[in-house]
């Protein structure tokens, strides 16, 4: 098991490294390149020349990597121009938002998806099913930022019930639980909807797949009851790889948090990658890219090992 | 032989599938043809008339310049569908190209080649496709090229795992035992044979670049301004929504709901009787 964990540890670390060249020479081959932005277009070459030398652009590529790389190794994110500020403290203030987001959109896909899988493969070919597919497909085809703002049109501008957007209501600088769970809701939902629609596809099939093996109609057939048979022996079956698309689910969460954000103006990491975008922030974009893959890397690293733990048919030589 | 021989027993159309290629057809049509033949222009202003509720003379109203939302609607849809189509078959040739290179060598370069794509899916597509847009942000081509080149990852792993299975058939051996080489065997006798598979997943892969059409015109970076697009319609109809223009909201939305959904249905239908997993 041991051994198992520290050889996975080993092989994430060149996805790792992969993944800061990734951003570094994305970053360094766009148009114009982190100086343009930095000076603007009225610049004097003499300008651009100053600037490039004293940020040390003007060294070769494979030196700013290393020097980069070994400010990374000792958690020096880099600095942003644009918004003059440290890029770890950028992503320090508002990381625990989105972890905060994507923790709740998480709980509710789960919480939602999985009883409508079990309750659609339990009454397979049912009107229920078939509705409930049809719904299904609906959630997984839907425009996020279009279910977002109906959303918003409807229970914040409408009904009133919930906020339009933001944090937590304004004036109070005290962490405010009641409000912050209700400017929650909406964003959560909107993150939540295409991961709903994914998840309880897959439980379906998974769990139709698992009734139809021998263990699943001996069970039945010597008298169990349906309930159990279905909770606690096939869904506990149907979601050992359930894990592995939890694990996976982080990116796509990450992606899904640029778009809930700016809908409802929630300032968490998305929204800080969408503006370091257009403002063409390098040094924020390189950082978030390498925290994000980081957390990417963790979760299915972690995914794998939960996978082990719960399938004893997993061996680790 | 009889392993390799065709299989006749494609699935049955079902309902779905029929309804989806039916609006597919039939939203192609319009957006093609419709805006010629009724003489319906998409950029004509006509201010006194903004911000007028649909009637006779403007069936889905007009937007805040006064322009005729349906005819926004139809040349948007035809923008939106071929940025979909295009960086579709875009990210499925480069997706195709290199899972079957991968598969078919294996070995370290496929361990590379596998361990790239780890990599590019480390971090978010939509980070990637944010970062690229809005560094390459003006023709639509280039909107076309960033959208194909990020949603490629997916395909290039399910083409990879196909070409591990149809590698070891006899007819590739009997190709490769009469002398063909390696491009030969590839792309006249492996990719052909998974083509089930890249036709399948060119599918979704149209209904998810469709979406990142609209995500990105949602943003302020895909298709720009007056070009209509379906994202740039719901975008625009997000703001027209606070002066009370209650009725831009719904049709660019329902337009790429339905047709997402449609292409999503084929898909499925497609997929049936195969093994192939639903790309993220």
């Amino acid at each position: 098991m041991t051994q198992f964990v520290v050889r996975r540890l080993l092989a994430a670390i060149p996805t790792l490294a992969g993944v800061a060249l990734l951003a570094f020479v994305l970053i360094h081959i766009a148009p114009g390149g982190p100086v343009a932005a930095l000076v603007g277009d009225r610049a004097t070459p003499v300008q651009i020349a100053q600037v490039t030398h004293s940020l040390g652009l003007d060294k070769p590529l494979y030196v700013q990597f290393f020097a980069w790389l070994s400010a990374l190794a000792h958690g020096d994110l880099g600095f942003s121009y644009v918004r003059q500020a440290p890029v770890g403290r950028l992503i320090a203030e508002r990381l625990p938002q989105t972890l905060l987001l994507m923790g709740v959109a998480l709980l509710v896909s789960v919480a939602i998806a999985i009883p409508l899988g079990v309750l659609q493969a339990s009454r397979r070919r049912t009107r229920f099913d078939r509705i409930a597919s049809l719904a299904v497909f609906v959630a997984w085809s839907m425009p996020t930022f279009w279910f977002g703002t109906l959303l918003i049109a409807l229970f914040a501008v409408t009904l009133g019930w919930f906020p339009v957007g933001g944090l937590q209501t304004i004036d109070t600088t005290a962490f405010d639980w009641p409000s912050r769970i209700a400017h929650l809701v909406l964003p959560a939902t909107t993150l939540a909807i295409v991961q709903i629609a994914g998840w309880s596809r897959y439980v379906r099939g998974s769990m139709i797949e698992q009734l139809r093996e021998d263990w699943a109609r001996t069970a039945v057939a010597k008298g169990l009851a349906p309930g159990p048979v279905l909770f606690k022996h096939v869904l506990r079956n149907a979601l050992i790889p359930f894990i592995t698309l939890l694990g996976n689910s982080i990116p796509g969460l990450f992606g899904g948090a640029v778009i809930t954000e700016s809908i409802f103006a929630y300032p968490g990491m998305g929204q800080l990658f969408w503006q370091a975008a257009l403002n063409r922030d390098y040094a924020t974009l390189l950082g978030m890219t390498v925290i994000t893959g980081v957390l990417v890397i963790a979760g299915n690293l972690l995914a794998d090992i939960l996978y082990g733990v719960v399938d004893p048919r997993v061996r680790y030589d | 032989m009889t392993d390799d021989a065709p299989k006749r027993h494609g699935p049955r159309l079902t309902a779905y599938a029929r309804a989806g290629i039916g609006w597919i057809a039939v939203a192609i049509v319009a957006c093609v043809l419709v805006p010629l033949a009724a003489h319906l222009s998409a950029t004509n202003t006509d201010v006194a008339n903004a911000y007028a509720a649909p009637s006779f003379a403007h069936w889905f109203g007009t937007d805040g310049l006064g322009r005729d939302e349906l005819a926004r609607l139809l040349v948007g849809g035809r923008i939106t569908l071929s940025v979909g189509a295009i960086a579709a078959a875009v990210a499925m040739v480069i997706g195709t190209v290199y899972g079957a290179l991968s598969g078919y060598y294996g070995g370290w370069p496929d361990a590379v080649m596998m361990r790239v794509v780890d990599v590019f899916l480390s971090v978010p597509t939509l980070f990637l496709l944010l970062f690229l847009a809005a560094m390459f942000h003006g023709s639509l081509v280039a909107l076309m090229l960033v959208i194909g080149g990020t949603a490629w990852l997916g395909p290039a792993r399910l083409v990879r795992g196909e070409v591990l299975s149809i590698k070891e058939r006899l007819y590739v051996e009997a190709a490769r035992s009469l002398g063909a080489d390696d491009a030969r065997i590839i792309f006249l006798h492996v990719v052909p044979n998974a083509a089930g598979t890249i036709i399948t997943t060119t599918t979704f892969m149209v209904a998810s670049a469709m979406l990142s059409e609209t995500a990105l015109s949602f943003l302020g970076i895909g298709v720009r301004a007056p070009t209509p697009s379906w994202g740039n319609l719901l975008s625009s109809a997000q703001s027209d929504l606070f002066a009370g223009a209650w009725w831009l909201i719904a049709p660019p939305g329902l337009a790429i709901l339905a047709t997402v959904c449609a292409f999503n249905f084929v898909g499925d239908w497609l997929r049936e009787g195969r093994d192939i997993e639903t790309p993220a």
